[in-house]
């Protein structure tokens, strides 16, 4: 087309017939943008972390756990030394061990934490400290004392060491170096002889708290103690190595369904359950999907904000010219044309509009993932105990996100200059130039 | 003989839900190439609907209208807006031009719409805005021009392209005397050196003297049309330095 560049030139200047409108609807669009980027960033941000804090307050990205007890909850359920040793090796493999960043073996269990002032219910999670810290963020919550040491002796006379929450050190009225009497039900293991071994009887130890953590949920750290697996195996009268379950983080959320897809192949064992953390915590990942829902209907509301804010300014400056596109249609222009000037005049506008949205969008973006958003400063009197555990929210934007949002921005401001466009183009000569 | 325009019984109404108002009543004329043709009348005897017609910018109810050998009636939107690029010019009452473009550009307008290159657009331009005493303002936007000197870069536009036809309703109508007597000297000028045939309309009797045949319309019918033997006339270069 010839009169390209014309009908170009003409879009550009008709921008700046008016500067100052120009610059503030772009301004304006171009927040919309900015906001739509920095909500997309938080709310990706906010995603991951509570998904990490998530996995790692609990079973990890990906749980190996004996067959039924996603379902039962049955502390009697458990792995076999093979299947643990089984997973460990396949988890050392070339091509999996890349992917993993930790594995920890668990044996939980219901039992009863008892203080010289207090009682409560408790959740016992007896671990391998070393690989703990791999995996659970528990270890990094300490508030007082240290966290479990692989160095400390099951048992030779001395009370094994133990960690607990803060919620219920409160409640037992105990500080580091106090000592607890943990007491529960010996596990009844299948297939073993009910006369001889001593499932079903109540079993106590002698505990001495050696850490304090306090995680932020309050079902952590009023529930949770950490003792020494050996510990737990022998108060729980576990035997063979057994263990309820082994939690591992990966390096990438993205890969759990891989890892695990990868284990049940390798666990052929019927009575093997590998679960991911959408398998294995679906209240999670059903507050992020609804979370995710939600943000999408804001984020539909700010586009739909910015497409009547293009639809309006256009519409506007079609309907202040049309005296001035029916000289022009009367000159000679083509209605195709006049509908590519006005549809080049939105363009010009929404890449303005884009330019300005980025650099606001992207420094703010930038800040909140460097120095991240406090959420203390908007929650005074406590954050909400649901979804992030870590009071500092960082923004993750990917490249993928940013050439969505600008994407799906210029489509629309596309689409909407259509109907300008098509006034433009279909404006009747004769009542354009008042006939009459 | 082919007539540069020829209309027959041509009939035209509005309508505005019940209201119907008659604006052309059967008008028959011919003008031939070259003809420097005025049309008069009073507000709402149909000077602009005429011409809007004869231009193809609105369609007649009914009638014959032949513009440069082709029949206006049966040609689309598209023919007719290829027809106005290609053979006939328009002049505004209230020059229009495009208030983004300087001078130079406006008047190029046409000239870049029917792709003519860039050295024959501008040796075009540069000889027109010479001839009509508009050299040096080629780089100034219309709001940097005076109300004379836009009407006289809208003639330059509707002349650039060197159509059969040059339409301008009440080109004059904003303009004081001596700017109007100077840019129908302008006009006059171009019709006499390149035979182009102008017909315009006008309310003004000083603007009515100089032309070579006047047409009176009155309720949408022609009352007179009168050949001038000596229309008043005046120099060309002086009137257009005066403007």
């Amino acid at each position: 087309m010839t009169s390209a560049p014309l009908l170009i030139k003409v879009s550009w200047r008709n921008l700046w017939r008016n500067p100052r409108g120009t610059l503030l609807t772009a301004l304006a669009l171009g927040l919309g943008l900015s906001l739509l980027l920095i909500s997309l960033g938080l709310l990706d941000g906010g995603h991951e972390q509570t998904i990490a804090d998530g996995v790692r307050f609990g079973p990890g990205h990906v749980v190996i756990q004996a067959k039924g007890y996603q379902e039962t909850n049955s502390d009697e359920l458990l792995l076999s030394a093979r299947v643990v040793s089984s997973s460990e090796a396949f988890l050392q493999s070339d091509t999996i061990k890349q992917l993993v960043r930790g594995v920890s073996p668990r044996l939980l269990a219901t039992g009863l934490l008892s203080s010289a002032a207090n009682a409560s219910g408790v959740r016992i999670m007896g671990v391998i400290p070393q690989d703990e810290r791999a995996v659970s963020l528990i270890p990094q919550r300490m508030i007082a004392g240290s966290y479990l040491s692989n160095d400390t002796p099951p048992s030779n006379g001395r009370p094994s060491a133990a960690v607990i929450g803060i919620d219920l050190a409160r409640k037992l009225e105990v500080k580091v170096g106090s000592k607890v009497v943990l007491m529960t039900q010996a596990l009844r293991q299948p297939g073993a002889d009910t006369r001889n071994s001593s499932g079903d009887e109540m079993e106590s130890t002698l505990l001495r708290v050696t850490g304090i953590f306090r995680t932020g949920l309050q079902a952590v750290d009023a529930n949770i103690v950490q003792v020494p697996l050996p510990a737990a195996q022998s108060l729980l009268g576990v035997t063979g190595g057994q263990v309820t379950q082994v939690a591992l983080l990966l390096a990438e959320e993205s890969d759990s369904p891989l890892v695990a897809k990868a284990l049940r192949r390798q666990l052929t064992d019927a009575s093997v359950e590998v679960l991911t953390w959408r398998q294995s915590i679906p209240m999670l990942a059903q507050i992020l999907g609804l979370d995710h829902a939600f943000n999408y209907i804001m984020n539909g509301v700010i586009l739909a904000m910015v497409g009547l804010g293009i639809l309006n300014t256009i519409l506007m400056r079609v309907l202040e010219r049309h005296y001035e596109f029916g000289v022009c249609k009367a000159l000679g222009l083509r209605p195709g044309q006049l509908a590519v000037m006005v549809i080049g005049e939105s363009l010009a506008l929404t890449a303005i509009s884009l330019s300005l949205g980025l650099v606001f969008g992207l420094s703010i973006e930038h800040y909140f993932a460097t120095s991240g958003l406090d959420l203390r400063l908007l929650f005074r009197r406590g954050l909400p105990p649901a979804l992030v555990f870590d009071p500092i929210l960082y923004s993750r934007l990917s490249p993928n996100r940013i050439v969505w949002s600008v994407s799906i921005v210029f489509v629309m401001a596309t689409i909407i200059s259509f109907y300008p466009a098509l006034k433009a183009a279909r404006i009747d000569l004769p009542d354009a130039l008042k006939v009459l | 003989m082919e007539w540069a325009v020829e209309l027959m019984d041509v009939r035209k109404t509005y309508r505005t839900g019940p209201i119907e108002v008659p604006a052309l009543r059967g008008i028959s004329l011919q003008v031939g190439q070259g003809e420097f043709v005025a049309t008069a009348g009073p507000s709402g005897s149909g000077k602009t609907t005429l011409l809007n017609i004869i231009g193809g910018l609105d369609r007649a109810d009914s009638g014959e209208i032949w513009v440069a050998g082709q029949n206006l009636q049966l040609m689309s939107s598209g023919d007719l807006a290829y027809l106005r690029l290609q053979r006939i010019g328009f002049v505004f009452q209230t020059y229009n031009l495009l208030p983004v473009l300087t001078a130079f550009e406006n008047a190029e307008f046409t000239l870049l719409l029917q792709g003519v290159s860039a050295s024959i657009r501008r040796e075009r331009v540069e000889k027109l805005f010479s001839e009509i005493g508009l050299s040096g303002l080629e780089n100034r936007r219309p709001a940097e021009l005076s109300g004379g000197q836009q009407q006289r870069v809208a003639v330059a536009r509707a002349m650039v392209t060197e159509p059969a036809l040059i339409l301008a309703d009440e080109p004059t109508a904003n303009l004081d005397s001596a700017t109007a007597i100077a840019l129908l000297d302008v006009m006059e000028h171009l019709n006499r050196a390149t035979n182009t045939t102008f017909i315009f309309s006008t309310h003004d009797p000083q603007v009515m003297e100089r032309a070579h045949r006047m047409i009176r319309l009155q309720d949408g019918q022609i009352v007179s049309d009168e050949a001038r033997a000596n229309p008043g006339n005046a120099d060309v270069a002086s009137a257009t330095r005066s403007a």
